[in-house]
């Protein structure tokens, strides 16, 4: 079995507790127009070019980005900082994309880590089938999970997809006692209106007993020349990042309903 | 805690005063070589009694408002000389004088006794001169080839630190015990018993001056008791004067006389001759603790007393700037700091938790002084809780680089395989930079630095310096010669074989001289057994005898090897006539080449065996051409891997590199990555500098950048410290940061004036930003900074 990469990134320190590994699953259902990672929409390895100076010589060279890697191969990767996650209550985290897009080699992966006593979480935007959910309940640590809106129907204009399955799921996790971080992206005029907030409040509250143990709020940042590189149309052109001020003032609005809220990671 | 007034007070003065020669000792030095007492004397008795001159002559300085006193010269930051040891010419004078950085002002006086009195009777007759006459023609092309530099060109070999031993006990114990020892020789066996009396004569004239002079501030300050309006520090003035006649003749009892005890020792070892890295309390924490914890039982010391002696003991070191160095010792060691590193936590002579309120006593004062001196470091131990290394990144975050990080369980090891004593290596440490020691019991002699990517660089060349056209290296082929990169590999093997020889020839020589022409008598009353022995320091006379070479280039020469091996002989990218021509012209016109090599081979630093094995290769080579092998001193000679500032130097004179280094740029510093090759992030760097052998070295040093971001965080200081224990589990040796922007390193540049205060880290020290070159400036920034 082989599963396609795009990046493994060690030293991830915000992906989850301690010291982490990421590992870029490549391919993802959504095509949210917010994208940190355009490369990682396709479920194909695809080409990139990358430019580098040298006095005043540009140096241009076509990369591809995704790779078929074995299950052996991407636990070898992961089993090279082991020293660093077991000092820091760390672990792997698998990310994307979307990881439940390639769900049989998420969970030999994550199989895998529980056998070498590797904490795992699980980096999604929660649209799956159920039942790929339930396999890999047993063997993940921890959800990293992604709400863009509540609103069904912008949730279908920005991110090409119904939020009805992703909220099941989440409700299944939350059910199933696995620890969650809610991961929320701060999208000026998009998803940050007071409707859509309170929404979200509400929703974590019904859910505080449960184990959503975390609200992590990631301002927009603009990625615009990561969409040129691969050849995709941006739609925020000109959208400015929230201020610190707006994302001091949402973490402190969440913090009151009793949740722990970090901005970023 | 808050600094007191008075501090504030020495703390501005000191920081204030300009670095500036003094004549004293040269001129005292020089009036005592005349005088017809020193004539017809034994060298380590002349040396004593020269000594005891200095003492008796040297102007007292005590300062206002000081409770710690003594100074190397008349007043704080007047530096002396050491015209036996190196006379300088008035040319030197004059560059001292007028050089950008690390100057000194001179002045005319300074210059007048120099042309009058010092040049006239030193010329030729100076220890450096000795040496330049007595070292071979191949050394002196390496030499000014700059495959190696030379510590005891310009400053005698110290490099050890003061062990527990004198902490508990006075220089009237010493005395009866040389006493004893002169009562034990053996006029029957022994035919060196006539130069071991010699040897314990000297050491018991050194008692009595290092006594005369303690009596000597006893007597200024009794002077300035009785003249003293105000009655608070007319008590301070008594009680002072009392503590100067009570130490060093006697076991200090308090935990100010340990102070005053330590520091007339310091100002002995730096008044007698102008070692390496002047002299070191070493494990400071452990030597206060139980007078800290009596007193404070007893109510004789608050936290606060404590805390105000420990500052006033600080700015003591501060006053001190190194000696002033010339030429290859100025450009390895470009600096003021003169690398006395306090040793704080670790374990205890038991091997248990060794951190205490001391120490922590001792971070508060590190972080409230910000001083460059003293250096300081910790010892994490795995039994140290991570409470005492978050109260070292409070200080870390603030972009100070102090204090550095350090593997107790490491050094331990070190030591050990080396055949210490277990009590003797758990009472060691790290002195200077990062070189392991076993305090008050080992001569570690530090003797050069050896410049790895230079030797690869002759390599290629067939041993000729393509510089100079000369023939500096042995002649063991050219590049279209070796056939496979083993044959490489082996060609710069042989050539760190016959570099290793000249350098260590060189040493044994050097070690000589200083034990028949400049014994050191007082520093041996510190460093177990010479007493014992009735051997001088200089001459073996120290239970552990140790030198050391130390490599540079660590990453630059992994670098070279990987992109060789990469591109010549496994992906024929390019041939060797193309490589080679590439490196004559410096890269112009070879840009694409450049880009393969910088950008498309396998780098050290980002965990790649590719690349890290070559680094393994490499510390092979140069462990096996010079770990035991046999010093002049009755010890043997080990490898550590530093650079202090010589990779700077070593850079400007090593031409274009294999890894797509231009001419003349700095090489990679310590183990660390070349600056910008590590891509990976820091657990990527820590595996690849893991697969060194720390353990059979001295010391590596590894830098690393953070930025100020990412102590904003949530979880920092745990991630930090989950990075150096695991480092530290992987047996690294020691680690340090720099917290700082490379924005403000770039605004510093341009505008000097607003960052005065901006410090950072270099190699194994910390200094001024405004006081590095700018290419160790460049160098900085270009280190890869984490998030």
């Amino acid at each position: 079995m082989k599963g396609l990469i795009f990046d493994i990134k060690r030293y991830a320190i915000h992906d989850g507790p301690g010291i982490r590994t990421t590992v870029f699953f490549k391919g993802c259902p959504l095509s949210c127009w917010w994208c940190h990672n355009p490369e990682s929409r396709s479920p194909k390895p695809e080409k990139a070019i990358k430019t580098v100076r040298i006095g005043n010589t540009e140096f241009r060279r076509e990369e591809t980005v995704g790779r078929y890697y074995s299950v052996q191969e991407v636990m070898a990767a992961i089993l090279r900082d082991q020293v660093f996650m077991e000092q820091s209550g760390g672990g792997a985290t698998f990310s994307g994309g979307e990881p439940m897009m390639q769900a049989p080699f998420l969970l030999a992966l994550l199989k895998a880590c529980k056998t070498e006593g590797i904490h795992t979480a699980v980096d999604t935007s929660g649209i799956a089938a159920r039942a790929a959910f339930r396999r890999i309940l047993p063997f993940t640590d921890l959800f990293l999970f992604d709400l863009k809106h509540l609103d069904d129907q912008k949730h279908r204009e920005y991110t090409a997809a119904s939020n009805r399955l992703i909220l099941e799921n989440l409700r299944l996790i939350a059910e199933s006692g696995v620890d969650i971080w809610l991961r929320v992206p701060v999208i000026p005029g998009y998803n940050d209106d007071e409707r859509n907030l309170e929404r979200l409040r509400l929703f974590i509250k019904d859910n505080q007993r449960s184990n959503v143990r975390r609200l992590s709020l990631l301002p927009y940042h603009p990625v615009e020349t990561k969409y040129g590189r691969c050849n995709q149309e941006f739609k925020l052109t000109d959208l400015e990042p929230p201020s610190r001020e707006r994302m001091l003032a949402l973490q402190k609005a969440f913090e009151s309903t009793g949740i722990k809220t970090t901005i970023g990671g | 805690m808050k600094i007191p007034e008075r501090v504030q007070q020495l703390r501005a003065e000191s920081l204030n005063a300009p670095e500036h020669l003094s004549a004293e000792r040269a001129r005292l030095i020089t009036e005592f070589y005349q005088s017809p007492d020193s004539r017809e004397l034994s060298a380590p008795v002349k040396r004593a009694r020269a000594f005891e001159y200095l003492l008796r002559h040297k102007q007292i300085c005590i300062s206002e408002g000081e409770l710690i006193v003594g100074e190397r010269g008349p007043a704080p930051k007047a530096t002396p000389t050491y015209p036996e040891i190196n006379l300088h010419s008035l040319q030197d004078l004059d560059i001292l004088n007028k050089r950008e950085k690390v100057s000194f002002k001179v002045d005319e006086a300074v210059k007048q006794m120099y042309k009058e009195q010092a040049i006239p009777f030193w010329q030729g007759k100076d220890n450096r001169s000795r040496i330049m006459a007595a070292m071979p023609p191949d050394w002196h092309k390496a030499y000014s080839a700059g495959v190696f530099t030379e510590f005891q060109e310009q400053r005698a070999p110290g490099h050890t630190v003061l062990g527990h031993k004198l902490f508990r006990t006075g220089f009237l114990n010493l005395k009866a015990e040389i006493q004893e020892r002169v009562e034990r020789l053996d006029w029957f066996q022994d035919p060196e018993a006539f130069s071991k009396l010699e040897e314990l004569k000297a050491m018991d004239i050194c008692c009595d001056a290092i006594i005369m002079y303690a009596r000597r501030h006893a007597d200024a300050l009794e002077e300035m008791a009785a003249q003293a309006k105000d009655a608070t520090r007319k008590r301070e003035l008594e009680n002072m004067a009392a503590i100067c006649r009570r130490v060093p003749a006697r076991a200090p009892r308090t935990f100010h006389e340990m102070l005053q005890h330590y520091w007339f020792i310091h100002l002995g070892v730096v008044t007698e001759l102008n070692p390496w890295d002047s002299f070191n309390p070493g494990r400071l924490d452990q030597h206060l603790f139980p007078v800290y914890r009596r007193e404070a039982e007893a109510g004789s010391l608050s936290r606060e007393q404590a805390f105000e002696l420990l500052c006033c003991f600080w700015i003591k070191f501060n006053n001190h700037p190194a000696p002033p160095k010339m030429g290859v010792t100025a450009q390895e060691s470009s600096t003021y700091t003169d690398f006395a590193l306090i040793n704080i936590g670790g374990v205890k002579e038991d091997g248990s938790d060794g951190v205490n309120e001391v120490s922590y006593l001792l971070l508060d004062v590190i972080r409230e002084m910000r001083l460059l001196q003293p250096s300081s470091m910790i010892q994490v131990s795995r039994k140290n809780p991570d409470r005492f290394i978050h109260k070292a990144l409070d200080i870390i975050r603030t972009g100070f680089g102090q204090p550095s990080c350090f593997n107790t369980e490491a050094i331990i090891q070190e030591l050990l395989r080396q055949g210490k004593d277990i009590s003797d290596a758990r009472r060691g440490g790290a002195s200077g930079c990062v070189e392991t020691g076993a305090f008050g019991t080992e001569a570690y002699w530090l003797t050069g630095y050896f410049n790895l990517p230079r030797i690869l660089e002759l390599t290629l060349h067939n041993g000729r310096d393509p510089r100079t056209g000369e023939q500096v290296g042995l002649q063991a082929g050219l590049p279209d010669e070796f056939a496979t990169f083993e044959h490489l590999v082996q060609a710069f093997a042989q050539q760190v074989r016959y570099f290793a020889d000249i350098k260590i020839r060189g040493n044994n020589l050097i070690e000589q001289i200083f034990a028949r022409h400049l014994p050191a008598p007082f520093l041996s009353l510190l460093i177990e057994d010479c007493i014992q022995t009735g051997r001088d320091y200089n001459a073996g006379g120290a239970r552990y005898n140790t030198s050391y070479i130390q490599g540079v280039g660590m990453g630059t020469i992994t670098d070279m090897l990987a992109a060789i091996q990469h591109h010549i002989y496994e992906q024929k990218t390019f041939a060797w006539a193309e490589l080679m021509a590439a490196l004559e012209s410096d890269f112009r016109e070879f840009e694409a080449l450049q880009y393969e090599l910088l950008y498309c081979s396998p780098k050290y630093g980002n965990d790649d065996d590719n690349a890290d094995r070559h680094a393994v290769r490499v510390f092979d080579i140069f462990y096996d051409a010079i770990d035991g092998r046999p010093n002049s001193r009755g010890g043997v000679h080990r490898i550590n891997l530093l650079p202090t500032t010589a990779h700077v130097y070593f850079g400007s004179v090593t031409g274009a590199t294999p890894d797509g280094r231009r001419a003349g740029m700095p090489l990679s510093e310590g183990v660390s990555p070349v600056q910008g090759a590590d891509r990976q992030g820091p657990t990527a760097v820590i595996r690849s500098v893991a697969k060194l052998g720390h353990l059979r070295t001295g010391g590596t040093l590894l830098n690393q950048k953070f930025s100020p971001r990412f102590f904003g965080e949530e979880g920092s200081y745990e991630k930090l410290t989950a990075l150096i224990r695991s480092y530290f589990s992987l047996d690294g040796h020691h680690i340090q940061f720099n917290v700082v922007d490379a924005d403000t390193l770039r605004d510093a540049q341009k505008h000097p004036e607003l960052h005065q205060g901006l410090i950072v880290r270099v190699a194994g020290y910390s200094d001024y930003f405004n006081d590095i070159g700018e290419k160790l400036q460049e160098e900085i920034i270009r280190r890869t900074a984490h998030e």
